[in-house]
């Protein structure tokens, strides 16, 4: 983006015939924007239209401003044509009184132009934030009434993109790209007026040399468009090379492998250089030639325009003027293609930011739905049924019941359904068919908020927030007291390793609490579980990123509080489950076989066969 | 900026051709004008047609001139600062390959490969920028200056006015508007940070109903975003139409004067338009110099960040190469070793380790998470340096030779297996290129790897996605040992290489490796005490010492760590 703010500034002041006064904004926002199409542009323009609401008003001013500014800016070249006119009317002779009026009206003109720019800046700068705030909450207010299933789909990077990129893009668009396309359309159809009226025979000669501007930005815009998609595959090439290489450097660094990398490297490195070399050679072609077409209409202009003085047609004041003109026509001109490309992109953008905001959300709770008090924990799966896409069931036919305060684990290989039940069983998806029931009655009758506040999850990966870690374990209970806090921790046994560090509690963690290791990650989880209260625990592969040593130490912890709590545990080391009062035996998506440990073993079945491929050696070892 | 004296020397020629080109292209600028005020002046006030007609034609040249020149300058610009780019990057990708990983870890891997990405471009940008309008800028300024004042000097003192309080505008505009865009841009940061770890989280803020409170902190720093990206906005509202309204000004002035001076028959028509042109274009180079400043500030900290990799020395130090000694092959000596990342201070990794792995032995490592077994397997290979003590393989001190001797001896497992894009064919190989397919089956059969692969579609010519998207976990710790073995090495080491592989799988490498090659070393890091119980010899550790060395039997009987594991995985009654 950086490199076409310069070409832009760099094209001014080799302009020769700068003589109109000088417009322009400071912070021009032209980047070299890949070029992508909104399906729909007008639809989608008419419903950011609407998220102006307010700002319709803010707008209205902006615009009129805007106008008498562009109708200032035209008259500002024709002033100083008529003082140069009063200079060069008679020979030697200024003309004081015509000067006078004319630099009073010029400095009225600047003033008010200068007034008038700095009031669009202002409230542009009000408005546009306001509305981009404004979109940017209603769009993260959205997320909130997303289901789960919403985020498994889309990868993370992909919708930080929409939330940042694509609404920056938006916000490009409406301060900027709108203002611009506006005041350069309004600048051209003045500009070519003016020039009509000044003189229509010089118009048709700088009509010319436009043409062949706005030829000449076609030819190479087609030709570096090409080039830059080039460049930018090579570039996603070396990308992932350096990606993979260095992330991979021990691997590199294992198998002796340097100089093989540096040689792949080197080869796509050069390639990229090639396409990047053409590419900016023509796209740098693009200025000066503009530049010389331009000062070749102006010496046109000279030549001709002196011709027409000399025989008195035109007055030297009109040469000025029409100059100036002519600039003004031009430069907008130009910059038009860029600016709607900008546009454009917006409004993809937006599109893209739309299309979240139409996402199908969670359903609502039932409107006589029950809030879930007290709730007992008595779980109850009937003929339970499950596609997280109508086409692939997951789970097929599923019906168990965990009693209050039992304990139901749930193994089977991976991919067989497992994690699945716990989406049910905490609504963060619907069944398709069957039910589920909670004390007796189906959860799709108790309120979401409830139903959700019963349960107490711990997943694989400790997902821990940025912030301390009593905020960290609180999060499930903010107004619990420190007292609470520490009894939690206590009962997960990760008091002893808070108290280690140097600010105990008030310990800062970084995103994902990257500077624990995962077992104190897993305590806080733990913990953080422990404090909300729930009736029902669901432990999902909660100990599987812990060696077992350290599992020993957790596993504690983890019996402490299923005591008393209804509780499901995923796990696939299946000594950790040894203890359930039930197990449920999944496989492509059905329970296969149920029955606590000794029942399961005596029964010789799949069970059986897992537990002892896990100790085969041993059996062999005792044999 | 030491480094870059190198590139001086190469590209330095260029570069100033590109800046006489530059100079030329800007001189045909400025005299445009001059001459325009004459065809007005002489030409056109004395009706002389002929003059108009030559003047114009002067005009017609010089802007071919101008255009050539340009021509020339970009075509000289783009080579030099795309082949600069590019051999910058190669270089900073060298040195980055022949670091040790100690100095490497002293940079995030993440920002490595911004540094070979977005700074290279950034630097790049600059020299590109520098030929272009680091010299137009300044030149252009004094160039017009010298005409305006040629001109007419008493008019031209209107300029010792307006330039300054444009220059100061500028100054301020960037003084005051620089560190508002960097507050914007930590917030943007900020709010991009709760987004981030709201996506994340998601499935925790939903388990505990906490959409109240991310909301509540989302708005704060939207709401934060919103304010600081308005200031910042207002700033420069103020300052464009300010420095606008002051060149504007310095015209009307120009105007009235040089209307007087006209009068006294000082000035015509003409020069007045000539000069007004001047002025603006000296306005246009104050803005093009504070440019120039803005490149130089956002490519400094690119520079910094280049060179600091540039900077790194590193810390292995050799004497030579050994030759090939046939006595001993695939022996390991640890030596009383003490180790510890980074600094001194740290808490030590391992302590007081000594241990042999002879030929053909298949040694287990295995101890709690942090016990040291993955830094005591990186020593082997020479990834790291002792802090004291010594490691030596085949006898020889990893200390005193080149780590490419050592590793040539070494098949590696690490415990990420990562695969690199390409086919699985390509994978495989990468252990040594010149594997026959032959080999290559062979070593995918022990690794029991072949029968999947070939159960692909395209077999051994799969294509891998980026990170071995398309396989699973235990698939690509079978492709990874596949690698390894058919490098042939003495010494084979496994770290926790399979634990996504079920243990009957597991079982069978063993076997297979066992009936391939009789004399080759293994070492066996593993979390699952089943992966190792059957091994050679077992290695205990427990926080950086060894606690207990022997076959599993003995363990059973000697150690208590090892114990604890066994029980903690197969359970007491068993």
């Amino acid at each position: 983006m950086s490199q076409k703010d310069e070409q832009k500034t760099e094209r001014n002041p080799s302009s020769s015939d700068n003589v109109g006064g000088i417009r322009g904004s400071l912070s021009g926002r032209r980047g070299r924007v890949p070029i992508v199409k909104p399906k729909n542009f007008l639809a989608t323009f008419k419903r950011l239209w609407h998220y102006m609401g307010k700002e319709k008003n803010v707008l209205a001013y902006i615009l009129l401003f805007l106008l008498i500014e562009s109708f200032l800016t035209l008259l500002g070249p024709y002033l100083i044509g008529l003082s140069i006119d009063s200079m060069a009317a008679s020979n030697g002779f200024v003309d004081f009184k015509a000067l006078e009026i004319v630099v009073m009206a010029l400095i009225l003109v600047y003033v008010a132009s200068g007034i008038l720019t700095f009031l669009q800046g202002w409230l542009m700068a009000g408005m546009s934030q306001r509305i981009i705030a404004n979109i940017r909450r209603v769009l993260f207010n959205k997320l909130q009434s997303l289901p789960i299933a919403f985020f498994d789909i889309h990868p993370h990077g992909e919708l930080m993109s929409r939330l940042s990129n694509d609404i920056d893009n938006i916000s490009g668009t409406i301060s900027q790209s709108t203002i611009q396309l506006l005041s350069g359309s309004i600048m051209i159809v003045g500009s070519l007026t003016m020039m009509m009226v000044l003189s229509p025979f010089l118009t048709a000669v700088n009509l010319l040399t436009a043409c062949l501007v706005i030829l000449l930005a076609r030819v190479i815009a087609n030709k570096t468009s090409t080039l830059f998609k080039e460049q930018q595959t090579q570039l996603g090439r070396l990308n992932s090379h350096i990606e993979e290489t260095i992330s991979g450097i021990q691997l590199v660094k294992a198998f002796n492998h340097e100089d093989k990398v540096i040689a792949a490297f080197d080869d796509v490195n050069m390639k990229l250089c090639e396409v990047g070399l053409k590419a900016q050679i023509w796209s740098g072609f693009l200025m000066p030639l503009m530049n010389v077409i331009n000062n070749f209409g102006v010496a046109l202009i000279a030549i001709i325009g002196g011709v027409l003085a000399i025989k008195s047609i035109i007055t030297i004041g009109v040469i000025a003027s029409f100059l100036s003109y002519s600039r003004q026509f031009t430069r907008p001109l130009n910059d038009l293609a860029n600016v709607f490309n900008l546009l454009q992109s917006g409004i993809a953008g937006a599109e893209r930011v739309f299309e979240i905001l139409d996402e199908q959300e969670e359903t609502g709770d039932l409107p006589n739905a029950m809030v879930l008090k007290n709730p007992k924990g008595h779980v109850v799966f009937e003929n339970v049924s499950f596609g997280y896409r109508p086409d692939v069931s997951i789970l097929k036919n599923i019906s168990f019941l965990s009693t209050e305060g039992s304990s139901t684990a749930l193994v089977g290989p991976t991919g067989a359904g497992k994690t699945t039940i716990v989406n049910l069983v905490t609504r963060f998806y619907d069944v398709t068919n069957g039910r589920i029931l909670i004390d007796g009655i189906d959860i799709r009758e108790y309120t979401r908020d409830s139903l959700r506040r019963c349960f107490g999850i711990v997943l694989q990966d400790a997902y821990l927030f940025s912030g301390t870690i009593s905020e960290n374990i609180k999060y499930g209970k903010p107004d619990a007291t420190d007292e609470e806090v520490k009894n939690a921790a206590k009962m997960a046994n990760a008091h002893r390793f808070i108290s280690m560090l140097p600010k105990q509690y008030e310990t800062q963690l970084s995103e994902n609490g990257a500077n624990l290791s995962q077992g104190q990650r897993q305590l806080l989880a733990i913990t953080r579980a422990i404090l909300a209260k729930p009736s029902i625990l669901i432990l999902d592969e909660a100990t599987s990123s812990i060696d077992t040593r350290t599992e020993l130490h957790i596993q504690d912890a983890l019996l402490k509080i299923m005591q008393g709590h209804t509780s499901f545990i995923i796990a696939h080391r299946l000594n950790t489950i040894r203890g359930a009062n039930n197990i449920l035996v999944i496989d492509h998506g059905e329970i296969v076989e149920e029955g606590n440990h000794d029942f399961l073993i005596q029964n010789e079945g799949v069970y059986y066969q897992m537990f002892f491929d896990q100790f085969k050696i041993l059996r062999e070892y005792r044999v | 900026m030491k480094i870059f004296s190198h590139y001086k020397k190469k590209y330095g020629a260029k570069f100033f051709l590109a800046v006489f080109f530059v100079m030329c292209e800007t001189i045909c600028d400025l005299i445009l004008p001059a001459i325009l005020s004459q065809i007005i002046d002489v030409g056109i006030a004395g009706k002389n047609m002929e003059y108009v007609l030559l003047k114009g034609g002067l005009m017609l040249f010089i802007t071919a001139l101008g255009a050539i020149a340009a021509s020339a300058r970009n075509v000289i610009s783009s080579t030099v600062s795309q082949k600069f780019g590019t051999e910058l990057r190669l270089d900073l990708y060298k040195k980055i390959q022949t670091l040790s990983l100690e100095n490497i870890e002293h940079f995030d891997k993440a920002s490595l490969v911004t540094r070979l990405t977005n700074d290279v471009t950034q630097i790049q940008t600059l020299v590109n920028g520098l030929m272009r309008i680091f010299i137009k800028g300044p030149f252009l300024c004094v160039g017009s200056l010298i005409m305006a004042i040629q001109l007419n000097a008493k008019l031209a003192s209107i300029l010792a006015v307006v330039i300054p309080i444009v220059g100061m505008l500028i100054f301020m505009n960037m003084k005051m508007g620089f560190p508002l865009f960097i507050k914007v841009q930590q917030v943007l940061d900020q709010l991009n940070g709760v987004m981030r770890e709201y996506l994340s989280g998601v499935r925790v803020v939903k388990a505990f109903n906490r959409f109240d409170y991310e909301v509540e902190k989302f708005n704060k720093v939207n709401q934060e975003l919103q304010l600081k990206s308005v200031k910042a906005m207002r700033i420069i509202s103020v300052f464009g139409p300010g420095i606008m309204l002051t060149v504007n000004f310095g015209i009307v002035i120009v105007l009235w004067f040089g209307g007087k001076y006209v009068h006294l028959g000082e000035m015509q028509a003409g020069h007045i338009i000539a000069f007004i042109n001047y002025m603006t274009q000296i306005l246009f180079s104050l803005l093009l110099i504070s440019m120039v400043f803005n490149m130089f500030v956002r490519a400094k900290a690119s520079t910094e960040r280049v060179n600091e990799v540039f900077s790194q020395v590193n810390t292995m130090k050799w004497d030579h190469y050994p030759r090939e000694s046939t006595a001993i092959k695939g022996r390991v000596d640890f030596q009383n070793v003490y180790f510890s990342y980074g600094k001194i201070a740290e808490e030590a990794v391992l302590k007081n380790v000594t241990m042999t792995c002879l030929p053909g032995e298949r040694i287990g490592i295995i101890g709690s998470t942090g016990s040291g077994k993955s830094s005591l397997i990186q020593l082997i290979p020479r990834f790291y340096d002792v802090t004291s003590g010594s490691v030596k393989v085949n006898g020889e001190d990893v200390k005193d030779v080149n780590p490419k001797w050592i590793r040539e001896k070494m098949g590696i497992v690490p415990q990420q297996s990562i695969l690199f894009t390409g086919t699985v064919l390509d994978n495989i190989k990468w252990g040594r290129e010149n594997a026959t397919a032959e080999e290559i089956e062979t070593a995918a059969r022990i690794a029991q790897a072949h029968d999947f692969i070939i159960a692909l579609p395209e077999g051994y010519q799969t294509k891998v996605g980026q990170g071995g998207v398309n396989f699973s976990g235990g698939q690509k710790q079978r492709i990874a040992i596949a690698r390894a073995i058919v490098r042939k090495p003495e010494i084979l080491i496994l770290d926790d290489a399979t634990s996504a592989v079920d243990v009957l799988t597991e079982e069978k490498i063993k076997e297979a490796l066992k009936q391939y090659a009789e004399k080759l070393t293994c070492l066996i890091v593993a979390q699952r005490i089943v992966s190792v119980m059957d091994l050679d010899r077992i290695i205990v550790l427990d926080q950086g010492e060894i606690v207990g060395v022997g076959k599993h039997s003995e363990l059973m009987e000697s150690s208590e760590v090892y114990r604890e594991i066994f029980y903690s995985q197969i359970g007491k009654e068993m």
